[in-house]
């Protein structure tokens, strides 16, 4: 008894501990991050992601397992602007390692004034649906790593430089292919806004969302549906794009009144790995491409 | 003014949103009278979460696109959980409510650790199956016609020994009514009026519909009857007029029924106690 009770609390103490740690940790809280951060980062840097693929990076409770994996980090990178607020209080008591890539970038987007804000103002955090905002977090990721393997920082720097130029190639595919969408077409209707970012360098126009604000928890009102059906009908949108962890059935319902459709986006997560979206640079493609083919086609 | 009441309802939305809120206000009055009387308006809260771990199973073995499969889950989960209740409350002599409190607390527990083995699963799962009265389907519509229908048919045919059972205990002993079967009988109808007005409306409104209706009606009747009479048509009133509301001043629907349903209760409130008032200075 006395050996069975020694090899379970040998078990419990190596589930905790794991295995043994090779090379720097960094965690990364979103899979988007946690995709780029592996492009650049070499051998030497181990990887984790806190947040599972396919989830809400809203609706995150951590577990044992997450708060031991964040004890053991030398670097957290966390998108920042509030998307991560349900692990602010957590996240504080790590101090300087946890480096927020969106918080000092230039030309932020204010979140929609309505419904959002709690008294202070809201930044749009959506930030990685313009690649040339996620090129400067590629600067942010470089420099931090390199501090940490400094041994490796010419390669690191290398990385960094190829995939910005990945970016710049992304960039410049998703131009032309929202180029066939017709002009008077490049209209967007949302769950809740999340395409900030991607309409300001892109120049398509937000036109409504099913859940106002920029938060899907808030309650629509009879009006605010009236009127987003008169603006899909009276615009001919052709369809309501939502995201995967979305409850989608009042977007499917008003979709199924105006006849237009209901398209489903990862929007803050990846897909699970391999599925269609499991890397940063597929998941832009993926997003584009379901947004040319909901939109360009003729209603 | 005829034209005010008839605009909304050139959006299908609102036709299919009415149609729900009368039918569900109808439905959780006629059962919240049992519920309130019997004081246990805990339970719609109460089974609201234990249907959590029903969730996680259907979530793994349906994926998580099939809403319908969903409401199957939530259904059979809430069925046995209310049939749990009942035999807890039974054994023990504890107080219904205790009862009610320990099976909750359990099986929202089991659901969140269920949850939390599986990686890539939303804490945020029982969302997924609320409605709201502003995407009824007509699926739902189907649904709640159909089960509520139901309901009201077995609340009719054993009314009268639901509620000797209810409130006379020892008149259902000389009687020899079978007390266990029809407790346990009105805990799965107010199950399945839980779940179903949970997938239509969501649970803000399934809450106030099951309680401040029912106790509007009964703070104005004494007599059961006129009570589950007068509070289905305050349930349906309510929505009507919550939905307008929404419609023309941009108020969350959900909580403007809410509202509505809390206001006809306050008016109860304020006429009870100025006619108590006028009637003790009459006869002092």
């Amino acid at each position: 008894m006395r050996v069975f009770w020694m090899s379970a609390s040998l078990c419990l103490l190596l589930l905790f501990v794991g295995c043994p740690l090779v090379g720097e940790q960094v965690v990364c809280t979103t899979t988007l991050i946690g995709d780029i951060v592996s492009q650049i980062a070499g051998d030497g840097i181990e990887v984790h992601v806190l947040f599972s693929p396919d989830a809400d990076p809203h609706a995150f409770e951590p577990r044992p397992q997450d708060l031991v994996m964040l004890h053991r980090a030398d670097r957290i990178f966390i998108n920042g602007l509030d998307l991560e607020a349900g692990l602010a209080d957590i996240l504080e008591t790590f101090g300087d390692i946890v480096i927020s890539l969106s918080d000092d970038l230039p030309n932020l987007l204010a979140g929609e004034a309505e419904g959002a804000n709690h008294g202070h103002a809201t930044i749009d955090p959506h930030v990685w649906f313009d690649p040339s905002l996620v090129s400067l977090w590629v600067d942010v990721i470089a420099e931090t790593l390199s501090e940490l393997t400094p041994s490796q920082a010419p390669d690191i720097r290398a990385r960094a430089t190829d995939y910005q130029l990945e970016l710049s190639a992304l960039d410049e595919w998703i131009i032309i292919a929202l180029d066939q969408i017709p002009p008077e077409q490049r209209r967007l209707v949302t769950d809740h806004h999340v395409f900030g970012y991607f309409e300001a360098r892109y120049g398509l126009e937000q036109v409504g969302t099913v859940f106002p604000g920029l938060s899907t928890l808030s309650e629509p009102s009879a009006r605010d549906i009236a009127s987003l059906i008169s603006t899909i009908t009276s615009l001919s949108i052709p369809a309501i794009f939502v995201g995967t962890t979305v409850n989608a059935s009042l977007a499917e319902q008003i979709a199924a009144d105006t006849g237009t459709r209901v398209i489903r986006l990862y929007t803050g997560a990846l897909s699970e790995p391999n599925g269609p979206a499991d890397t940063y640079l597929s998941f832009m493609r993926y997003t584009v491409t379901a947004l040319v083919e909901g939109l360009a086609r003729t209603p | 003014m005829l034209e005010w009441l008839i605009a909304p309802l050139d959006y299908a939305f609102m036709v299919r949103g009415i149609l729900a809120a009368v039918a569900v206000g109808i439905l959780c009055s006629t059962v919240g009278a049992f519920v309130v009387l019997r004081g246990m308006t805990f339970i719609g809260d109460a089974l609201a979460h234990a249907i959590l771990p029903g969730l996680a199973v259907g979530f793994l073995t349906a994926g998580e696109g099939n809403r319908d499969s969903l409401f199957w889950w939530a259904l059979a989960t809430a069925i046995v959980t209310s049939l749990g209740m009942g035999w807890i409350s039974e054994r023990t002599r504890f107080r219904e409510d205790a009862a009610i409190g320990i099976v909750f607390a359990g099986m929202f527990a089991l659901g969140i650790a269920l949850i939390s083995t599986v990686r890539g699963f939303s804490v945020d799962l029982v969302h997924f199956l609320f409605g709201n009265v502003l995407g009824v389907s007509n699926h739902d519509l189907v649904l709640i016609a159909s089960f509520g229908g139901t309901v009201l048919l077995i609340l009719a045919l054993f009314y009268k020994e639901l509620v000797i059972v209810s409130f006379d205990i020892t008149l259902a002993r000389t009687l020899r009514i079978r007390a266990g079967f029809y407790r346990y009988l009105l805990f799965v109808l107010i199950a399945i009026t839980v779940v179903l007005s949970l997938q239509t409306v969501g649970i803000g409104l399934m809450l106030a519909m099951l309680v401040t209706p029912a106790s509007t009606a009964h703070l104005l009747t004494k007599r059961l009857p006129s009570m589950l009479l007068l509070g289905s048509l305050l349930g349906a009133l309510s929505g009507i007029i919550g939905l307008y509301l929404s419609f023309y001043f941009g108020v969350a629907s959900g909580a403007a029924i809410v509202l509505v349903s809390i206001a006809f209760f306050l008016i109860a409130l304020a006429a009870t106690t100025v006619g108590g008032f006028v009637r003790r200075t009459r006869n002092a």
